[in-house]
């Protein structure tokens, strides 16, 4: 409380015709805050003075004039309600938690997922383009595996593996270097009784993280499955039917170190 | 009737006493805006039944004090002033007389000026002032003669007491 807020003691007052305690008195009384004796004293006072008479009916003009200068317009009041300011840190904090969180596994998947489907494509079109070929569908022939797996090998700068399809019939007929779009890639060609063509398709240039997961895609009649293990994307394409080649996609995968819980 | 319900039908009655606190129509506007947000923000700490109307405005009242220490004095003799902006009075009390009851507002002090709003406008009796203010009602009665008699001298209402221009310029806080 400060200093004039004490009520005053009055004592060096000189003459006073109003005194502090009167004029609160006074104040009081048309508050309606008086009760009983004080209450009809004031009356009285009010009656028998003019001076307090003239004192009390301004007040009143006061608080008339007061009353009307915030009467009501009647205008809406607007009230946002918005969450505490606690709740909207939190909310804020939360929604950059999950931005991260989305934008890292964007970074985790669409490379990947944009990737496997690149290599599968190029893949797709390399059977498509040699399958039919009869004269040089390789560059190395089979005779020559030895020389035709540490070429590619180094080429690909990866120790690679030709895996043996003969339990479904189908023998090696050779392989090519093939580009893919960073780097060169591998085609492996294998052929049965029939006439009938597979080509497994090996990339290291943009494969970036495993996904054994085995996909697949499709193209009029050919399809090709694909998936990557060891930095090694692996894509086997053929129009021999697509659960056969399924199965030959599984096992060949799971021969090259493919995890097959991951199917 | 709800805890809301209750709180938006006290909504005119806090925005007449922040405009009149302010003189400031964007400024009682954010402040009710700010008031009824903590006070929905802690309807768990009102006790139910208790007097809702003086709960919300020491809500009001204690972020207005908040806000008054960042800013400075009203501009009373200021042409631009926002209390000359608000809306012109109207009614059956003479314009001219509502303008200088206006001006005289903003001259007093501001511990005046809450009291009389709250007792003269909002007809709160003393104790309810009191819980607002968070004063003794004493004091409430005390501060209240002083302000009136404060504004009779303003309004040049008081012949008895010859009082010079310096003195009426109030522009302390306490």
């Amino acid at each position: 409380m400060s200093s004039q807020d004490r009520p005053p003691e009055g004592g060096d007052r000189m003459g006073p015709p109003r005194p502090d305690r009167d004029l609160q008195a006074l104040s009081a009384f048309i508050d309606e805050e008086l009760q009983g004796d004080e209450r009809d004293a004031v009356a009285q006072r009010i009656a028998a003075d003019p001076a307090s008479e003239a004192t009390a009916a301004a007040y009143r003009a006061q608080d008339n004039a007061l009353r009307a200068l915030f009467a009501d317009q009647g205008e809406p009041q607007v009230v946002r309600l918005r969450p505490p300011a606690r709740e909207r840190y939190l909310i804020a904090a939360c929604f950059l938690v999950v931005g991260v969180a989305c934008g890292f596994l964007m970074h985790m998947l669409l490379p990947s997922l944009g990737e496997s489907a690149r290599f599968a494509e190029r893949a797709d079109i390399a059977y498509a383009v040699y399958a039919p070929e009869q004269r040089h569908a390789v560059e190395v022939a089979a005779s020559q595996q030895d020389h035709l797996v540490t070429w590619l090998s180094k080429r690909l700068n990866r120790a690679l593996t030709i895996p043996s399809l003969a339990e479904y019939g189908f023998q090696l007929v050779g392989g090519r270097l093939l580009p893919d779009e960073e780097g060169p890639a591998a085609q492996f060609m294998y052929q049965n009784a029939t006439g009938e063509r597979l080509t497994l398709y090996m990339t290291t240039a943009t494969i970036r993280r495993n996904d054994s997961k085995i996909r697949s895609l499709k193209d009029g009649q050919r399809t090709t499955f694909y998936w990557a293990w060891d930095r090694v994307g692996y894509a086997l394409s053929g129009q021999i039917g697509e659960a056969k080649l399924q199965a030959i996609a599984y096992d060949t995968c799971k021969e090259l170190g493919g995890d097959p819980k991951n199917w | 009737m709800s805890f809301e319900s209750d709180l938006l039908a006290h909504l005119p009655q806090l925005r007449r006493y922040a405009r009149g606190l302010t003189g400031d129509r964007a400024w009682a506007d954010d402040l009710v805006q700010d008031a009824t947000e903590r006070a929905l923000n802690r309807a768990k700490s009102f006790h139910a039944g208790t007097n809702l109307r003086a709960w919300l405005f020491t809500i009001m009242r204690n972020l207005y004090i908040d806000q008054l220490r960042g800013r400075r004095d009203i501009a009373v003799d200021d042409e631009t002033a926002p209390w000359r902006q608000m809306a012109a009075p109207r009614g059956e009390v003479d314009g001219l007389v509502l303008r200088d009851v206006q001006r005289a507002l903003y001259c007093l002090p501001v511990e005046q000026r809450e009291v009389m709003l709250l007792v003269c406008v909002e007809e709160m009796s003393y104790q309810e002032a009191s819980v607002v203010l968070n004063v003794p009602t004493g004091t409430v009665m005390s501060r209240l003669s002083r302000a009136r008699e404060h504004m009779r001298v303003l309004l040049g209402e008081e012949p008895g007491r010859k009082t010079s221009p310096s003195s009426l310029k109030v522009v302390s806080r306490s």
